[in-house]
């Protein structure tokens, strides 16, 4: 079966992965190291993650790959590794990757904005994320740019993409919730960014992180309304609380599910998690999906 | 012009992001030998709060933030040296901020330094990924009451910890006021860092600097 498949069977509800980063936190990621260079460092607890998402039941999940564009390894002197990350990143994740299940080349942001907030430049982006691409697409099923604030940049990465591969694309910009709806921190409200990604003919329209499950509900009630093309979701559990040197994330796994539920019952197509959430998450969405 | 209409005007050109405007009416209060520290106060910082406002309100985004606080800042270039002629003390205190060594998330740390200039505040604003020894070198340099530390990842917040270890080793701990700032960063953490506390948005920053500087 190919993503394609899934997407045109009415029944499927694609069960994508957790967060990744604070997986890596509880097996003692070093502050301000960048996750993608693990692939070569320390590939073990990568290949441990992604194994620990399959067997949770996820459908698909994503390469160690967020931050693997030669803009963002430039910051960490590490853009001369770009090609040894990815292939590492491939490798990880095709060891452990059951068949019939897929891969996903993850692609995050760039973390440069463009004027007034910083310098960057549509063709800087551009470049950037066609450089990642060209490097995922030997091992990859499908894209997901996430965690994107701009929509400039996120059509920049989509149009990158599209360069130099066919493969499906899921696009999901992250929003900060305001007393006008859902806006991107660069102000383009749900509605803008969702025809936006319709007309570059993303296959799946999504949003992840920032949000907890239940302003993502409402967010989702939103975008279904808005759009044909289908909605994907992966909502952070809550927000993060420190004590002493451990991160919790306190919302019950209980009350997450269930949000991802009633997104399910209004038709979001792939469901998921991002900061917060677990392989536990994900295995008991898992439940809920096989009984539907 | 009465002058409560010419503050209203440098409200308005922040505002309305009129950056013609803004750099007229700054050269206009210069030519014209206004009170500079009025129309710093009540004019172009008047207007960068209230851009702060529409943003707590969801009514701005960043890129109106930015440029408002750009603005602002080329006005103040203007106006500053003209200022330091006159005996007036101008700043409240000075505050030097930064994003700790390995975290590139600067927005919030830079909404944080245009509040605080705009509230009379010197501010040193080092960027983003700066390790604790240069922050706290800087801050010694520049002979700064506050250090504020940002973080927003829960891997690179154990950072600001180091800056407070710093200056316990150094012996300097009295001689700032460490502030903390961050999604991550919460009373509790501030607390077992043993630092002087932590603000959750750029207003409450501000608020936090008056009461630690107690001006």
């Amino acid at each position: 079966m190919s993503f394609q498949d899934w997407l045109k069977d009415n029944s499927k509800i694609v069960l994508f992965d957790g967060a990744f980063g604070t997986e890596l936190i509880k097996r003692g990621l070093e502050p301000g190291k960048v996750p993608d260079i693990l692939n070569i460092e320390n590939p073990e607890s990568i290949v441990e993650i992604h194994k620990s998402y399959y067997d949770a039941g996820s459908d698909m999940c994503q390469t160690n790959t967020f931050g693997s564009t030669p803009l963002n390894l430039r910051r960490h002197n590490l853009e001369d590794q770009i090609q040894e990350i990815i292939e590492n990143a491939l490798n990880n994740i095709k060891k452990v990757c059951p068949t019939g299940r897929l891969i996903v080349g993850d692609i995050g942001p760039t973390g440069e904005f463009r004027p007034p907030v910083g310098n960057a430049s549509s063709e800087e982006w551009y470049s950037s994320f066609k450089m990642q691409s060209k490097l995922l697409d030997k091992g990859v099923n499908l894209y997901h740019v996430e965690t994107i604030s701009d929509l400039e940049e996120i059509l920049a990465a989509i149009r990158a993409i599209k360069e130099v591969s066919n493969k499906p694309i899921i696009a999901s910009i992250t929003y900060k919730k305001t007393k006008r709806g859902f806006f991107t921190i660069m102000g383009d409200s749900l509605e803008k960014c969702i025809k936006a990604l319709e007309s570059e003919k993303v296959d799946v329209i999504g949003a992840n992180c920032t949000l907890g499950s239940r302003d993502m509900l409402d967010l989702v009630k939103q975008a279904i309304e808005m759009t044909n093309i289908p909605i994907s979701a992966k909502p952070n559990a809550g927000q993060p609380r420190i004590e002493g040197l451990q991160t919790f994330y306190d919302q019950p796994i209980e009350e997450y599910v269930r949000d991802i539920q009633e997104m399910i019952k209004l038709g979001v197509k792939v469901v998921g998690g991002c900061c917060g959430t677990s392989p536990k998450t994900i295995n008991e969405i898992r439940k809920i999906i096989d009984k539907i | 012009m009465a002058q409560e209409q010419i503050f209203k005007n440098m409200v308005d050109s922040i505002v309305n992001l009129d950056e013609e405007k803004a750099i007229d009416l700054a050269n206009k209060a210069i030519k014209e030998n206004m009170n500079l520290v009025d129309v710093v106060e009540k004019g172009y910082a008047a207007g960068i709060r209230r851009v702060g406002e529409l943003w707590e309100e969801g009514e701005y985004f960043l890129p109106e933030l930015m440029r408002g606080a750009q603005i602002m800042q080329n006005c103040l270039d203007l106006i500053i040296p003209y200022l330091k002629k006159g005996s007036e003390e101008v700043s409240k205190g000075i505050v030097v901020l930064a994003t700790i060594e390995g975290d590139i998330h600067s927005i919030g740390k830079t909404i944080v330094g245009t509040m605080l200039r705009a509230y009379g505040y010197e501010v040193y604003d080092l960027g983003a990924d700066v390790p604790a020894e240069k922050i706290v070198d800087i801050a010694i340099e520049k002979n700064a009451n506050i250090i504020g530390v940002s973080a927003l990842l829960t891997t690179t917040m154990f950072g600001q910890k180091k800056i407070i270890e710093i200056l316990k080793e150094r012996n300097m701990h009295d001689r700032f006021k460490v502030i903390f700032g961050g999604a991550p960063v919460t009373k509790s953490w501030v607390t077992e860092c043993n630092a002087d506390g932590f603000a959750e948005n750029a207003i409450d920053a501000v608020k936090l600097v008056r009461s630690l500087l107690n001006k």
